[in-house]
């Protein structure tokens, strides 16, 4: 795992000063080394997190002639067959990493490579005959890309806060980004919540030389037709499945030249992970975890439980709400948005933990709630769709009260309370039932937004989704629909970024996620919706292929989502020194995106409550407020002029065909 | 939907655990899914607990309601 950056001019000379700036602010991602190139288009910078071929493998990297070169960050799990085939195909290798496949794969299969990766990756390639820069990004956005496209140019960087090392690139929110923040949780690739600034979309490729800029995908989102999954029986695809989970974790367990860890949340996602780890690799496993002071939170004790049957060698780290606060500006600035859960925090100081342990890879359970049909938003969905076929019935109505049995106030102990909130918009037709509640509630985030933002963000951006649904997708169950609305929005825009990549990445530690595997997202997406939501049972094939390595407690425990104290954590002791002033009515009034007066009302209400039984709403709006002023302070207030520009230690790779002038092509 | 599905369906809802104590949700989490698998929409008065105690009985319901019977 790495950082990437680059610029790209037909105009002038790529400016390397700049590059080696950029590159800094990367330093995070890569503390191993760095490394540079440039010749008269086009500059390339790199920060190496050393996992694969620790001794070669430094970036950015080239083919044989030099006339192909790279900057990667990520892996690319089959780069050991990829490799073979490309030997035997007569390309000549250097080094062992995956990094060199990808420039003999480019040569030889041009855009056609990257469906032929099954990995992790965001990736620059420079075509030096062609004159053209090719941008790729892994299937469901496991690693981040962001650019800028201007007159002959364009600056790229795996963080925004490397682009923004250029003082001429503008400093400003992006209203439709904000407003999708304050509606799906995160801002919608291409979109970011910074003017100008562009991520490229998960499973594209971006490709500019002289003809353009261009996007295509490589790889979509796609279910079957409903009652046309290719195969039917439960027994045949829980043993498939299993195989091929078993794959994956062994892959992204033993592709690795570094120690790798895994987190144990308590949950069955990383039980499963962990467990086949310890059952099909000889390796001593070492697992991490968080835990919460506060009780409503903790999971310590299924942890312990996973740790002591699989005999790893375990740590925590226990978080209060002071710790959260302590740390949360650091948290913005890394995640380069608003969130409006404290959550990625704890995950923060998890990372941290992991890396003073030595760690610098780890396996997660992230994606199986997604591809697996884990959250309680699909069985929602599900009560939703039953109800809204006779909307009237007594009878049907009370399936709300089978929702959320972890709340400790839920829908069953509130039941009228439950049927207000979930029978709003009971309409079987739409096609994003499954997210209007979620979407709703958090709407109203925007009740408190400035005139002028109000304006700007428009009612447009809850459309853009539902509107980008695939042709087809109308045929599908609808709990595919309920996934990919899941997967284009949360998973890419906030689980994977803001509490998946940029918290590992703080701390120089990667991520590794085998439920998102090619193999296993293409499988698990042509099963029959009833084999991984039957009836409300949530990941119910997971379940049964894993049955005999999980303990029946983790595996029928009621599905508790990964949360933290919100609100409360500003509040529940003496609020932090840097509180006050980011969310004070002048800083409030300088950012612009919210209304003072209103922000002032929901902090009175919080002090007057130390932030404890607040609703999720009104969670919500607090953490929209800190985060999006944090990130105003961070990267737009002062032109952006307090950001540093950390050192960098010498290159390990040099190479500047502009005063070394064999830049023939 | 052949008739090995139905009897899948049967046997895997029946090595479920159940977790309500109510009889009536019981039946409601019985018809969520048997209405999700079978595509049919169930009467009020067939969401009931001694309806969905006999398989055999839902089978014919659901036959029914299909239009298969």
């Amino acid at each position: 795992m790495c950082g990437i950056c680059g610029i790209v001019s037909y105009a002038g000379l790529p400016d390397l000063a700049l590059l080696r700036r950029m590159t800094g602010r990367l330093a995070h991602r890569g503390p191993d080394g760095n490394g540079w190139y440039r010749d008269r288009h086009v500059a390339l910078g790199h920060t190496r997190l050393a996992i694969i071929d620790t001794a070669g493998g430094a970036q950015p990297l080239c083919n044989e002639d030099g006339s192909v070169w790279v900057t990667f960050n990520g892996e690319i799990f089959n780069y050991v067959e990829l490799g073979e085939e490309l030997r035997r195909r007569g390309h000549t290798f250097r080094s062992a990493s995956d990094t060199e496949v990808i420039v003999h794969a480019w040569e030889e299969w041009a855009e056609e490579c990257f469906s032929r990766f099954n990995g992790q990756w965001a990736l620059a390639l420079w075509d030096r005959r062609a004159q053209r820069l090719v941008l790729s990004r892994d299937r469901l956005g496991v690693r981040p890309l962001f650019f800028i496209r201007r007159s002959g140019s364009l600056l790229f960087a795996s963080e925004v806060k490397a682009i923004f090392a250029d003082p001429s690139v503008e400093r400003a929110f992006d209203l439709t980004g904000l407003g999708q923040t304050f509606t799906y949780w995160s801002p919608v690739a291409p979109r970011t919540v910074f003017h100008g600034i562009e991520q490229l979309e998960p499973g594209h490729y971006a490709v500019l030389d002289r003809d353009g800029f261009r996007k295509a995908p490589f790889w979509r989102i796609t279910f079957p037709e409903r009652g046309r999954e290719p195969v039917q029986d439960a027994r045949q695809n829980a043993r498939a499945l299993r195989e091929r989970i078993i794959e994956a974790a062994r892959l992204r367990f033993l592709r690795s030249d570094v120690p790798v860890g895994a987190y144990l949340s308590g949950g069955l996602d990383s039980a499963v992970t962990a467990a086949v780890i310890s059952r099909y690799t000889d390796v001593p496993l070492h697992t991490f975890s968080l835990r919460f002071s506060d009780s409503e939170f903790d999971e310590g004790q299924y942890q312990k439980q996973m740790s002591a049957m699989l005999g790893t060698q375990h740590q925590d780290i226990v978080i209060n709400a002071s710790d959260i606060a302590a740390v949360f500006p650091e948290v913005v600035r890394h995640a380069e948005t608003p969130v409006l859960r404290a959550a990625p925090a704890p995950l923060f100081l998890l990372s941290k933990l992991v890396r003073q342990n030595g760690y610098k890879v780890v396996v997660t359970g992230e994606g199986a709630d997604e591809v697996l049909a884990g959250y309680d938003l699909f069985r929602e969905a599900r009560v939703r769709l039953f109800w809204a076929r006779e909307p009237g019935s007594e009878k049907r109505s009370r399936a709300a009260e089978l929702l959320y049995p972890w709340m400790t106030r839920s829908p069953g102990r509130m039941p009228a309370f439950a049927r207000a909130f979930f029978g709003r918009h009971l309409d079987p037709a739409d096609p994003a039932l499954s997210h209007r509640p979620r979407w709703d509630s958090t709407s109203v985030i925007t009740a408190m937004l400035s005139g002028d933002m109000l304006d700007g963000i428009g009612s447009a951006a809850a459309e853009d989704v539902v509107a980008a649904m695939p042709p087809g997708s109308e045929d599908w169950d609808p709990l595919s629909r309920a996934q990919w609305l899941e997967m284009t929005t949360l998973l890419a825009g906030y689980i994977l970024s803001s509490q998946g990549d940029r918290m590992l990445m703080a701390n120089s530690v990667e991520g590794r996620f085998p439920f998102l595997d090619r193999d296993v997202v293409d499988f698990a997406n042509a099963l029959p919706a009833r084999h991984k939501l039957f009836g409300l049972e949530e990941k119910y094939l997971l379940k049964r292929a894993f049955a005999d390595l999980v303990p029946e407690d983790i595996i029928y425990r009621p599905k508790q989502p990964y949360r933290a104290p919100d609100a409360a954590s500003f509040f529940a002791g003496r609020s932090p020194a840097w509180f006050g002033e980011v969310t004070s009515e002048r800083a409030v009034a300088a950012a612009g995106v919210f209304k003072p007066s209103l922000v002032a009302g929901l902090l009175a209400k919080c002090r007057r409550t130390g932030g404890e039984n607040m609703s999720n709403t009104d969670n919500m709006r607090v953490l929209a407020v800190v985060s999006t002023q944090l990130t105003y302070e961070s990267f737009i207030a002062g032109g952006g002029r307090g950001m540093p520009d950390p050192p960098l230690s010498s290159p390990s790779v040099a190479v500047d065909l502009v005063t070394d002038d064999r830049s023939a092509p | 939907m052949n008739r090995d599905i139905v009897e899948q369906v049967f046997q895997e809802y029946a090595a479920l655990r159940e977790p309500d104590a109510d009889p009536e949700l019981k039946a409601v989490r019985a018809a969520i899914l048997l209405e999700d698998v079978f595509e049919v929409t169930f009467p009020d008065a067939e969401i009931d607990p001694a309806v969905f105690a006999d398989p055999a009985a839902v089978a014919a319901l659901i036959a029914c309601l299909r239009g298969t019977a």
